[in-house]
């Protein structure tokens, strides 16, 4: 019961998933898109449950145990209960709609999208920025001409970046057109060779899991 | 130099994970423990006020009984077995909503994905004649621009011209450098090579971009930190 | 493995060697001042649109004024400074040309950034409106959805009716109640999706609204994913058009330059203004790679010798 009703699910819900690709009857039609709306849609949402218990135990624990740096696990709980709070009450997520609890005091904003703007752009946008010097590093100390493949690889990274600055005319004015080239055909070819391979690659595996032959997604217990 | 405390926040967070450069400290990872924190209040407030409140509590405050309000609550009641996780003698429940979904997906999935990832693509990959309509106009233009001496140009126009064909048998290499069931002998060792040299072009042109990918995203922090920041730059 | 010749005790590293040897730091150093540099003295860039760029900008060009284009904003904070300045020009794209806009997120990070955008090129457009007919109103002739989950729904949900996927908008207010839903009503009043992604989410697109219902879909993406969505551009024209990167924001924001002078007269190009600095950090990183490995192989030379 406890492994068969899911697989019994799941081998349902995956037929039928297939079946609303074949039949254009407006009935099933329609009962998918009831399900799609409404019932799909609020499940979903729940899984959000599941992760935010998830890292507010991890945190809680870390400052029970006091474990090492368990001091800023504070700043997360802190300022996720903050954050919460004033996107529940202060109106939304935009500042059109006005909510209990008010989000300016004079002219500083605190609104939710004050603090998007304004704490997690800069932090997310930095930590992605900052791998430019780790890939400058990297190129320097690892991207070597050892063999044919290293190259071939190393001559069409060369020209693609050469391509992609306006002033690569001036060196050479084909050059743009030679990196449209390798991006039009070559790469083309071997991205879609290895697509293939992904796409019956992942065709097989969600059959697998329909029919009941993939059964990680159960968990270890019985 | 702005006068905007908003702005000074971004910027403060902005050097402080610029300072992992050096190496890891506190102000970085009070920069990072802020953001996990932000963020996933952030996304509370979208999932509440986007789908919960339009799609389940406004459908209950309305009161009226139809099919949209009995499947949203049918809904929410498989979405609450997800909490059952944390009940060790009820935490196999947590697999019914996981299956419904799943199974959906999965199923939704297998005829589209197939004819979108599969079929058009092998469609796109075989050679048509509509694909030699412009091979003589190409192939005229390169002997022309070989009499000019050109032979940059010409090399272009000839490559252009045999595009498709290359394509074909550039994805045809592709698949039988990843054909590990059976010896590399025969037509089977030529054909991987060939494919190993466009798997390294493909690379190669993916390297070239990620490197504008990576310089682009820091272009855009230094622009903040001396426009918008200090108001170098104008 | 990086290779860095072995220091024995009382040998003297040759130039090649010492090359090898330099702290990551200094490298740090010259690719910071490779971007910043041109940041202070910027020079004159006019970006050549590639082919890719030219026909998501025909096709969005050629729409008819009674389809409406839709923009789904599915990237996040950080790759936002690559895909920023496309939302910008496409939205402007669209204005000038008065075309119905709808846009939506289906990853909630993207809303925060949809919602700027739509607020910059509004006000722009607006400030510079002559009468009240020739401003821009929210409801009448743009819409921003915001977010809603899973992909299914939406993507699907949107060849149905718009208003059972989207009951609200960002704003919270219920859909049905504005004008512009009766104009959108599914697929059929749209000319083109454009997604503007750092994921496989355009695939999405096309997997799932495309196949079905035969919807345009264009794309802009980063240029990390670009190389990987060429094979659904190249002969398929699964994507319409296609822009990658910051190279393919600059291409874009030149043909609406052209396209549209009064409309973007004195309006910021981001991805142009950037372009210069851009150069100037691949031709340090090319630097890198060159000299990189003519130190391998002359270190390499003296070993072998040796």
């Amino acid at each position: 019961m406890k492994r068969r009703l899911p697989l019994a699910l799941v081998l349902i819900f995956g037929i039928w998933g297939i079946l609303t690709f074949f039949l254009p009857h407006s009935v099933p039609q329609e009962i998918d898109s009831l399900f799609r709306n409404n019932t799909l849609r609020i499940m979903v949402v729940f899984a959000l449950i599941l992760g935010l218990s998830s890292l507010i135990r991890h945190h809680s624990e870390k400052i029970r145990r006091r474990r090492e740096y368990y001091q800023y696990s504070w700043i997360t709980l802190i300022s996720l209960f903050i954050t919460a709070v004033i996107g529940l009450f202060g109106g939304g997520l935009t500042p059109a709609h006005h909510g209990l609890l008010p989000t300016s005091i004079g002219g500083f904003s605190f609104h939710i999208a004050t603090l998007y703007r304004y704490i997690i752009i800069p932090v997310q946008a930095s930590m992605f920025a900052i791998l430019a010097f780790f890939m400058a590093s990297a190129s320097y100390r690892a991207f070597r001409a050892r063999n044919m493949a290293a190259t071939v690889l190393l001559v069409a990274a060369f020209i693609v970046m050469l391509g992609s600055v306006p002033l690569s005319r001036q060196i050479l004015d084909t050059l743009p057109g030679f990196a449209q080239f390798i991006l039009d055909v070559p790469n083309t070819a071997s991205k879609r060779g290895i697509a293939f391979g992904v796409g019956l690659g992942s065709i097989a595996t969600s059959l697998k899991i329909i029919l009941g032959i993939e059964r990680g997604w159960l968990g270890g217990e019985k | 130099m702005s006068h905007d405390p908003w702005v000074w926040v971004a910027a403060i967070l902005t050097l402080a994970v610029f300072s992992f450069l050096y190496r890891e400290n506190p102000f970085y990872r009070v920069a990072e423990h802020l953001v996990v924190g932000v963020a996933n209040g952030y996304f509370i407030t979208a999932e509440y006020h986007q789908i919960l409140k339009p799609g389940l509590i406004d459908l209950i405050a309305r009161g009226q009984l139809n099919i949209e309000l009995v499947l949203s609550v049918l809904g929410a009641l498989l979405g609450l077995l997800y909490v059952m996780r944390f009940f060790p003698k009820a935490s196999w429940l947590v697999r019914i909503p996981i299956a419904i979904t799943l199974g959906y997906g999965s199923g939704y999935a297998i005829p589209r994905g197939m004819d979108a990832s599969v079929l058009r693509q092998v469609g796109g990959t075989l050679v048509t004649p509509s694909d030699f309509t412009h091979f003589p106009a190409l192939m005229a233009q390169a002997g022309q621009q070989l009499a000019h001496w050109r032979i940059d140009q010409a090399l272009l126009s000839v490559l252009n011209a045999f595009g498709q064909p290359i394509i074909m048998l550039g994805a045809i290499a592709t698949v039988a450098y990843f054909y590990f069931s059976s010896e590399r002998k025969g037509i089977l060792k030529p054909l991987s090579t060939a494919g190993i040299v466009f798997i390294m072009l493909g690379f190669g042109a993916s390297f070239g971009y990620t490197v504008m990918a990576r310089i682009s995203l820091l272009i855009g922090r230094f622009q903040f930190l001396f426009r918008d920041w200090l108001g170098l730059i104008h | 493995m990086p290779d860095k010749p072995a220091a024995t005790p009382g040998t003297r590293l040759t130039f090649w060697e010492s090359m090898l040897r330099i702290p990551r730091q200094v490298v740090y150093l010259f690719i910071a001042l490779a971007v910043i540099v041109p940041l202070f003295a910027p020079f004159v860039i006019r970006p050549t649109p590639s082919e890719p760029v030219v026909s998501l900008y025909n096709v969005i060009d050629s729409m008819p004024l009674e389809r409406a284009l839709v923009l789904s904003v599915d990237y996040t904070p950080d790759i936002e400074p690559e895909l920023h300045p496309m939302t910008i020009v496409l939205l402007r794209h669209a204005f000038a040309r008065r075309l119905k806009v709808g846009v939506l997120c289906l990853q909630i990070p993207g809303i925060g950034l949809a919602d700027m955008a739509i607020n910059q090129v509004v006000e722009e457009f607006n400030s510079r409106a002559r009468t009240p007919q020739d401003s821009l109103r929210y409801g009448v002739d743009y819409i921003f959805w915001g977010f809603q989950t899973p992909l299914l729904t939406v993507l699907t949900g949107m060849g149905e009716d718009i208003t059972k996927v989207f009951p609200v908008d960002a704003n919270r207010t219920r859909t049905d109640s504005l004008p512009i839903s009766r104009e959108i009503r599914n697929y059929n009043n749209i000319g083109m999706v454009v997604s503007i992604a750092g994921s496989s989410l355009p695939l999405s697109w096309i997997t799932y609204a495309q196949t079905v219902f035969g919807v345009k879909i264009g794309t802009g993406i980063t240029a990390v994913s670009a190389a990987d969505f060429y094979p659904y551009y190249s002969k398929t024209r699964q994507f319409s058009g296609l822009l990658a990167g910051m190279k393919g924001a600059a291409e874009y924001e030149q043909l609406v330059a052209d396209g549209y002078p009064r409309s973007t007269a004195g309006l910021r190009r981001l991805a142009t203004e950037r372009m210069a600095s851009q150069t100037t950090a691949h031709a340090a990183i090319m630097l890198l790679i060159i000299i990189g490995n003519v130190a391998f192989f002359a270190t390499r030379k003296r070993k072998v010798k040796s």
